[in-house]
């Protein structure tokens, strides 16, 4: 599962970029929101982040991201809490879903939060996605797991988005698989410095279900890599899935 | 210990962060029952800090009001010249009892820099400080002072480099290193348990000014006045007085004269979630955090902490802005009448109580919370006289 960052400037190419990422194999899209104080991203994104606010992207321009992708890819939307917050939790999440979004991820959500963010996504139609990470104990992997929609977003290492280093001192097989068994139908996703095949097959070899890439994504979009060359570069990430 | 004050406060952090929130928030709930940690508390406040800090009648600035008496909450006076020691002291010693051999911490005008850095020397800790390129420039000599206290200044390039992008760096390298660091944040702001421990180790200015105002004056006084930035030295004033009869005001920075909102949260944003909490946050319509603009770099924050939230919106305290001009002025009233050089932080704090004292009988009395000194102001003051 690709993440792209909404960013106004690229969306023309939008479409064209999200047709190249279903063609080499992408199963969903993650379509992020900008925000000013991205704090689980790392320098990429984070710097990413900071150009598509300096080019004007709005509240709209995700909301006509998700009318572009949608009918290409399932989409889940990921953005921080605040700008949900602010433009009041049912609105926002409505029109997410009333745009054609299916999910919602939040990075600055721990469970502890969610439930407002829960009763606002059911309401709306979409799936709330919670995130897990190392370090978790294993009744809180449980309780996190039963509650997520959609799939469970399992990040991989300690560090921000992006990162590299550090994913060999945590074993995640654990963490996978007592995320199957707390909800068996519930797809576990890896993220968090997936960013080519050694780590995607590294990433799939723990058990799950599929991974998502992010700030490798947007640096090959931001120097300018052609539909065919992003298209090529996802199929030779795409690994063959235990369950699916 | 409260997890939300009325419906601010929260923890919205990355899942990462919250087996170490967990972690600190058992570890402290433990140590303040600890007679042990609570001594040595007590005895590195008092030999290492300078606590209690003085309670000073300001006879001339109040001739100069002609009012109400004004009196100083002296924590100019403690180690490293400002309130900043009290939540650093007591931080740095929970992160001992965590077995974490690591600080980090955040600073805007280099007071908890300062501090945390202090601390970090004496309680042989690693430290490494996050100040954005904006405020090292106007701030320089905290930033040599950290250096030479043994710590790492990392300058932060990104955003609007100044505390809330220091913060954002902070919690980045916090996620990171969870396993072996103590993130030593300095204000009454982000993820639960923060607010609250931070509360805890400033408030014993209020208890202080509650002991030497009955000593001083044989009662409390009418009107307590702190400024606001993140807080910290305000809740710590306002804590141990929100069950008595003092008004309260909180003086947030009104930046300068025009169409700018300053950095007055409270008094000019919307709620919001913002460094782990949810409060008061200058916005725009879509949620983004808005660029700040303040003469005084420790009240240049586009956030507050939660617990002001509350107060405000529950009506106990009164959150007004001053403006970046007039609180020049407190600064030279100060250094004028009573040879004291304050910070520009507290400068806002004195111009309010001024205001206030003018419009007060003589029978009155005011505590202003003069948090800091102003040594590290000296380049901004005089570059804005000329």
């Amino acid at each position: 599962m690709p993440y792209l960052l909404v960013d106004r400037r690229r969306s023309r190419s939008l479409k064209r970029t999200a047709t190249a990422l279903r063609d080499g194999g992408a199963r969903a899209v993650e379509l992020g929101f900008p925000f000013s104080d991205p704090i689980a991203d790392g320098p990429v994104l984070e710097a990413a982040h900071d150009r598509a606010l300096r080019a004007g992207t709005s509240w709209a321009d995700l909301l006509s991201a998700c009318r572009t992708v949608s009918p290409i890819l399932p989409t889940a939307v990921m953005t921080y809490g605040n700008p949900l917050w602010h433009r009041g939790l049912s609105t926002a999440l409505r029109e997410l879903a009333h745009a054609g979004a299916t999910g919602l991820i939040v990075p600055d959500l721990p469970l502890e939060e969610s439930p407002a963010f829960r009763a606002a996504s059911r309401a709306a139609g979409l799936s709330l996605v919670l995130l897990a990470a190392p370090g978790v104990t294993r009744a809180r992997l449980e309780r996190i797991a039963q509650s997520s929609q959609g799939f469970l977003y399992l990040v991989s290492r300690y560090g921000t988005t992006g990162s590299q280093g550090g994913a060999a001192s945590v074993d995640l097989r654990p963490l996978v698989s007592a995320a199957h068994r707390a909800a068996p139908e519930l797809p576990v996703l890896l993220g968090f410095g997936v960013r080519d095949r050694a780590s995607a097959a590294a990433a799939m070899a723990t058990g799950a279900d599929g991974i998502i890439v992010g700030s490798a994504l947007e640096e090959r979009i931001a120097r300018g890599d052609s539909p065919e060359a992003l298209t090529d570069w996802v199929r030779s990430l795409s690994v063959t899935s235990r369950r699916r | 210990m409260p997890r939300r004050f009325g419906p601010y406060g929260g923890a919205y952090v990355p899942e990462t962060l919250v087996p170490a929130l967990t972690e600190l928030e058992a570890t402290w709930r433990s140590a303040r029952r600890d007679p042990a940690f609570r001594s040595e508390l007590r005895r590195l406040s008092t030999t290492l800090g300078g606590r209690p800090t003085p309670l000073y009648f300001a006879e001339n600035l109040t001739r100069r009001a002609r009012g109400a008496e004004i009196w100083l909450k002296r924590e100019d006076l403690l180690h490293g010249g400002a309130h900043k020691f009290n939540n650093a002291l007591g931080q740095g010693l929970l992160a001992r009892r965590m077995g974490k051999p690591r600080l980090i911490a955040e600073t805007g005008a280099g007071q908890h820099g300062v501090a945390t850095a202090m601390i970090g020397a004496a309680l042989r800790l690693e430290t490494e400080v996050y100040m954005g390129e904006v405020d090292m420039e106007r701030q320089r000599p905290n930033v040599e002072r950290m250096r030479l206290l043994g710590a790492r200044v990392i300058p932060v390039s990104t955003g609007s480099r100044t505390l809330k992008d220091a913060i954002n760096a902070a919690l980045r390298d916090w996620i990171t290193n969870v396993r072996t660091t103590h993130y030593l944040l300095g204000s009454a702001v982000g993820p639960h348990p923060f607010p609250s421990i931070v509360a805890d180790f400033q408030s014993v200015i209020g208890r202080e000014i509650r002991t030497q105002s009955r000593r001083a004056f044989g009662r409390l006084p009418d009107l307590a006045v702190a400024c606001v930035g993140g807080g910290s030295n305000a809740i710590g004033t306002f804590h141990p007085l929100l069950r008595t009869p003092v008004e309260l005001w909180g003086v947030e920075a009104g930046g300068p004269r025009g169409r700018s909102r300053g950095a007055a949260s409270l008094t000019r944003g919307a709620p919001g979630i913002l460094h782990g909490s949810l409060s008061y946050v200058l916005q725009d319509r879509d949620g983004q955090v808005a660029a700040t603009e303040s003469i005084s770099a420790g009240l240049d924050y586009a956030g507050v902490g939660p617990e002001h939230a509350w107060l405000r919106d529950s009506g106990r305290v009164r959150y007004l802005a001053v403006h970046d001009d007039e609180a020049l002025r407190a600064f030279h009233w100060l250094a004028e009448d009573e040879g004291i050089l304050p910070a520009l932080e507290p400068a806002h704090a004195i111009f309010a109580a001024v205001g206030a004292a003018r419009r007060r009988p003589r029978s009155q009395r005011i505590v202003v919370t003069l948090s800091g000194r102003g040594d590290k102001d000296l380049e901004v003051v005089t570059h804005a006289a000329r």
